[in-house]
């Protein structure tokens, strides 16, 4: 097992971490019940690190991610990114944060702006961040997209994502979140909406990524599976508690937690067929 | 007599560009009680198959050829008011989308009895209550929950409902086009075990469609792999999973992430689908196919390897001895 808690090395810590959503206000009395997505979790992930969060929907992993790009803000407790916190970062700060930390989604016939040409959906990021010029910024844009394999680059610049396929959209939602060369990138169920064969290739993808870059991911599934073949170390979360953290091969082959064993009694698999 | 019998059916859509082939020449039978499973890619075809056989093809689909027998009547050549006797009747079909598949301004004991009631519309009143606490108990769903609105219901309840829905009027063959594509595992599991249950329960035919072979091995008996509109390998779910003879076969389970199969992982390297604009005799898989070998220009053949197991590829050879474990 990676020595994953020597403190020096850990990029994302997250202690005590509450996040509650007010839900609608009951008609007379007047009170809004709160419903607790994330429960005081502690978690930390290290550098170079791929970490997965697994759970059910609901069970809070979306939450987790989301408020580890700063989409949203914890009710109580606080993100280190760093050593820093984040969670009350503002203007130039958060800005310069959001260069460090992207996000890939799970859809990606709906995270892509269908009015952006595949250039301009990449080249954005540069833009915001006001970095390079115009012509390093497209040299840019062009080796981003031979990294992510659609190459040439060149022949997907003024092309719609209409005109993609799915496989070839989350490229270039891989692209968008890489082409700053972020620390840190956390990737929620980027796979769920593929066909295997072609999840397997953007599995495939993103470790590569991860070695050229030395990036850090978190990455967000139901399916233990994928958790396991692209993750060192696997947390669970259910109800808004994480309930297990171990290495990806001592989760599955020694689940100490119900919660996890249901989990992977449920996996769909070949048992049928053995 | 099968229940159901297709015959070299073949679909296409009428598009900008011309005719595209998306199912081309497929056969199989059905009997009575079976399951079978089709399993393939988006766009392979799969639920255009499905489509067909509920008589809900869209306008710009054209039926090429062939025969869709099913108890001895050809559903192919029905009009769409003879089709409206046998659709929800005798074929009845679970959609992918629980979510969406549910009138939200109804409660959900009263979309049944809207199905009920349209194919028989004498039932006595005690009749349909009976028939009403039968559906619910066969799906699980306690009594109480009957006159809720869809969104009460979780996701995995609104797809016992649809279920409740497709058994209502006791049909012959139930057509599953990814029942539990947008469920999580959990909840799948549960689905899946429902969907089995009832369907060896009530004797049904069922087809049932996905894109996850997991999923499918794990209903069905018999499963049919789709590669671009065509039927590539057939067998029962031990021939077509632990001997898999397709090159496209071997492919897809090699990809497929399962916590059993994780040391037999290869990443494919998979070309643009073909062309289904091209009317060809060729193999479409040999553009990705990794044991192509001279097939260029050659036109496959149907290779038996049991009885029950056969597939669809130029090289007989290859595929009769087999590639070893996979």
């Amino acid at each position: 097992m990676e020595k994953a808690d020597s403190k020096s090395r850990i990029l994302v810590e997250m202690k005590q971490v509450t996040k509650a959503y007010a839900s609608r206000k009951k008609l007379f009395t007047g009170s809004s019940p709160q419903v607790l997505a994330l429960n005081s979790i502690d978690l930390s992930i290290a550098k170079g690190e791929v970490f997965g969060l697994v759970g059910q929907s609901g069970s809070g992993k979306t939450t987790t991610g989301r408020l580890l790009v700063r989409l949203e803000s914890p009710t109580a407790g606080e993100i280190f990114f760093n050593k820093t916190p984040i969670s009350q970062l503002k203007g130039s700060g958060l800005k310069t944060y959001r260069s460090r930390v992207q996000m890939i989604f799970q859809d990606p016939y709906q995270s892509l702006n269908p009015h952006l040409s595949i250039a301009e959906t990449v080249l954005e990021p540069l833009i915001v961040q006001k970095i390079g010029t115009p012509d390093t910024r497209t040299e840019k844009v062009v080796h981003t997209l031979d990294t992510v394999g659609l190459s040439p680059g060149e022949a997907f610049f003024n092309r719609y994502p209409h005109q993609l396929s799915g496989g070839q959209r989350q490229r270039v939602a891989i692209a968008r979140a890489i082409v700053l060369e972020p620390q840190f990138i956390v990737a929620d169920e980027p796979t769920s909406m593929l066909d295997a064969t072609i999840a397997i290739q953007l599995f495939q993808l993103l470790e590569q990524i991860k070695e050229t870059f030395g990036m850090t991911v978190l990455f967000i599934t139901h399916n233990l599976a994928a958790a396991r073949y692209m993750c060192d170390r696997i947390a669970v979360i259910h109800d808004g508690h994480i309930v297990e953290v171990n290495t990806a091969d001592n989760i599955i082959r020694h689940p100490e937690h119900p919660y996890t064993k249901q989990l992977i009694k449920v996996q769909p698999g070949f048992k049928y067929t053995r | 007599m099968s229940l159901l019998s297709v015959d070299h059916l073949s679909i296409g859509y009428q598009t900008k560009k011309g005719m595209l082939k998306a199912v081309d020449n497929i056969r199989f039978d059905l009997e009575k009680g079976q399951s079978l499973g089709f399993v393939g890619e988006s766009g392979c075809g799969k639920t255009t198959i499905g489509m067909a056989l509920m008589g809900l093809l869209p306008e710009n689909a054209v039926i090429l050829g062939g025969h869709i027998r099913f108890q001895g009547e050809d559903l192919a050549s029905l009009t769409e008011t003879q089709w409206q006797t046998v659709r929800g009747a005798k074929i009845a079909m679970i959609f992918q989308a629980a979510m969406n598949a549910l009138n939200p301004v109804m409660p959900v004991n009263e979309q049944i009895k809207e199905a009920i009631i349209t194919h028989q519309p004498d039932i006595s009143k005690t009749d349909l209550a009976d028939r009403m606490k039968e559906l619910f108990d066969l799906v699980d769903i306690p009594a109480r929950r009957m006159k809720d609105y869809p969104h009460e219901y979780s996701g995995g309840m609104k797809q016992r409902a649809i279920i409740a829905m497709a058994l209502a009027c006791d049909p012959a063959l139930i057509i599953a086009d990814e029942p539990t594509t947008a469920l999580d595992v959990i909840v799948q599991d549960q689905i899946l075990r429902e969907i089995k249950k009832v369907q060896e329960a009530t004797r049904t035919g069922l087809v049932f469609i996905s894109h996850d072979i997991a999923v499918v091995a794990s209903v069905c008996e018999r499963i049919c792999v789709m590669y671009a509109g065509q039927i590539v390998e057939t067998g029962t779910r031990k021939e077509v999973f632990k001997s898999p003879r397709h090159p496209y076969t071997r492919t897809l389970l090699n990809s497929y992430l399962s916590l059993d199969n994780l040391n037999d992982i290869r990443v494919p390297d998979m070309k643009e689908s073909p062309d289904q604009m091209i009317d060809t005799d060729e193999c479409r898989f040999a553009g990705s196919c990794a044991y192509a070998k001279g097939c260029a220009g050659r036109s496959p053949d149907w290779i038996d390897i049991s009885p029950t197991h056969k597939a669809f590829c130029c090289n007989p050879d290859m595929i009769r001895r087999g590639h070893g474990k996979s």
